[in-house]
């Protein structure tokens, strides 16, 4: 799609995600437990899409959660998991080891490259690394080639242009610019080379106040907003909360325990919308992890 | 003086940054994270730390907290990276030393994070390499590590998948694949050390409760053994006091099996100090 012409693009959650078909290319923001879109990740649930290709960077619940519930076909992501501390992905690894999705595993400087690629309207950009490395048997469309200019033997890595980008922020205006805190991960780089870019916001809030803030991804390249307080739990979303870890343990447990876990899970915090979301959580709970600057050992204790 | 192996083990890594080089660590590493503080606060303040996963410059975080993209780990740095300036400085040859661990690794330093048993149909699908395919290829110097040597699973004949690249992969050495980077230099396990002569790992140093035969015992590949093989050298009081001060959660103990972390180690008054 063209650039966004400026208009009012505030949109319902349920709206957004209407413009994620089946079987598309799925591009998720954010990185481990870190502003990971996680209330379209639930959305995309209650609508019961299937067929997904997902593409991150490193990833965690938010890819766990798609893949237990059926709605993923291929994972082009470079990591899944809760790294040393909470270990593997349970719904992602079931289904690897079953064979139920193709697991088309990447490597985050791939990736960069390919989204760099769909970006320049290129066909292609060579990366150096890669050989050797069993991550191209996974990658049939990789190609060798020989530099023109030095002669070395580079691997040339297809442009890739999700059909769709979920990105969330803690704010962002109505028409869809948005300011979002470091690490941006991959955001930048699937706002541009995305087809479609979906975003929640914590807040929305004036345009005045986006610009003060710093605009990390403009208006132009976003077609659609929905303001989702708390849209990124249980992943962190500075400078407005923490993550919950007690949350993440809940959710390992019971996926892990297999389709009845799953199940519970899913009736006490998906089947609702984001209110009743935000109610079985409970405000108490979500207080503490957006009180985490009050003092370095509250901060420590949302850890423990 | 006591301390314990995650102690002792983190220490051990933090010594293979040299003065003044720019360091990585990827997710998921809470050694190597805590092992990059360690040594900017003992014998290598000059380093260029980039915290991993926040590609923060030099921060001084108030604590490790148990995920590598937090905010606690950009507190006190000036500047972050762009996730693709980090990758740019990596891959051009800007970046002198990554810490790398696998669920396993083999003698020529290669690892697997991506799965155990047939890639097609995997036995164990693990979490995945993260950028280590690329980056290993060009960083200047690996530092790899594992705190699992001793269930005889980790260090291997060959990797059932090579994610990340050492010294040598059946396609052939790393000049003749053209990369730019030097490879593993040092394997650090909770057992012992290893370096790389000639491409190959070649244990150098043991932890003082730990015998060869045991080591041997549990290494998947021809265990090489240098001529003049030592002990570990003992930590010093401000090393200690960086471990401790650097990581008050202990997510670094979230590497080690229950047993590991029982091994206690002390050294009493008069004995020689290595501080």
């Amino acid at each position: 799609m063209s650039l966004q012409p400026p208009r009012d693009k505030r949109a319902s959650l349920a709206d957004a995600i209407s413009l994620v078909s089946d079987g598309t290319m799925v591009a998720l923001g954010g990185g481990l437990c870190a502003r990971l879109p996680m209330a379209m990740v639930r959305e995309l649930v209650r609508q019961g899409r299937r067929g997904l290709h997902l593409i991150g960077s490193a990833h965690s619940i938010d890819v766990d959660l798609l893949v237990a519930t059926g709605a993923v076909r291929r994972c082009e992501e470079s990591y899944v998991g809760f790294e040393q501390d909470l270990g593997l992905a349970p719904g992602y690894r079931r289904a690897a080891e079953a064979g139920t999705i193709e697991v088309a595993e990447s490597c985050c400087a791939t990736i960069l490259a390919q989204l760099r690629a769909a970006e320049m309207g290129l066909p292609f950009l060579p990366v150096r690394g890669v050989r050797g490395s069993d991550i191209g048997r996974l990658h049939p469309e990789y190609r060798e080639i020989t530099c023109p200019f030095t002669g070395e033997t580079l691997v040339a890595v297809p442009a890739l242009r999700p059909d769709v980008a979920l990105l969330h922020a803690p704010a962002g205006d109505r028409y869809g610019n948005l300011h979002l805190e470091q690490p941006y991960v991959l955001d930048e780089r699937f706002a541009s080379a995305s087809r479609l870019v979906i975003a929640t916001v914590d807040e929305l809030v004036s345009t005045e106040e986006v610009v003060l803030a710093g605009v990390t991804i403009p208006a132009h390249l976003v077609a659609a907003v929905a303001e989702v307080p708390y849209g990124a739990h249980p992943s962190s979303c500075y400078p407005r909360y923490a993550y919950d870890r007690g949350h993440l343990r809940e959710y390992l447990s019971g996926a892990e325990a297999g389709p009845g876990g799953l199940e519970k899970y899913l009736a006490t915090y998906v089947q609702g919308n984001e209110e009743d979301y935000r109610d079985a959580v409970g405000p108490d709970r979500l207080g503490v992890l957006a009180d985490w600057s009050q003092s370095v050992t509250g901060w420590q204790e949302v850890f423990r | 003086m006591s301390w314990t192996i995650d102690e002792w083990f983190v220490i051990t890594l933090a010594r293979t940054i040299r003065p003044r080089e720019t360091v990585f660590h990827g997710f998921g590493s809470p050694c190597a994270q805590v092992a990059m503080h360690v040594a900017r606060r003992t014998h290598a303040p000059d380093i260029l730390l980039v915290e991993g996963a926040m590609y923060a410059i030099n921060p001084d975080p108030p604590f490790i907290p148990p995920t590598s993209n937090d905010e606690s780990l950009r507190r006190g740095a000036v500047y972050s990276m762009r996730f693709e300036e980090f990758f740019d400085a990596a891959i051009r040859g800007d970046v002198d030393r990554m810490f790398l661990s696998g669920g396993q690794i083999d003698g020529s330093g290669n690892t697997n994070v991506t799965a155990i048993g047939p890639a097609g149909k995997p036995k164990v699908k693990l979490g995945g390499g993260g950028g280590g395919c690329n980056l290993s290829a060009t960083i200047g110097h690996l530092t790899e590590w594992t705190t699992r040597h001793r269930s005889g699973r980790t260090l291997v004949e060959a990797c059932d998948f090579i994610t990340d690249i050492g010294h040598r992969t059946p396609l052939g050495r790393r000049a003749d694949l053209g990369f730019t980077g030097g490879g593993p230099q040092w394997l650090v396990t909770e057992l012992g050390v290893f370096d790389f002569p000639d491409g190959q790992a070649r244990l150098v140093q043991v932890f003082p409760d730990v015998s060869v035969a045991e080591i041997r015992a549990v290494t998947g590949f021809d265990l090489q053994a240098a001529g003049d093989l030592r002990t570990v050298p003992p930590p010093s009081v401000s090393e200690l006091a960086a471990v401790r001060s650097v990581d008050p959660l202990g997510v670094r103990t979230s590497e080690f099996s229950a047993r590991e972390l029982t091994r206690v180690f002390t050294r009493g008054d008069g004995q020689d100090c290595a501080c």
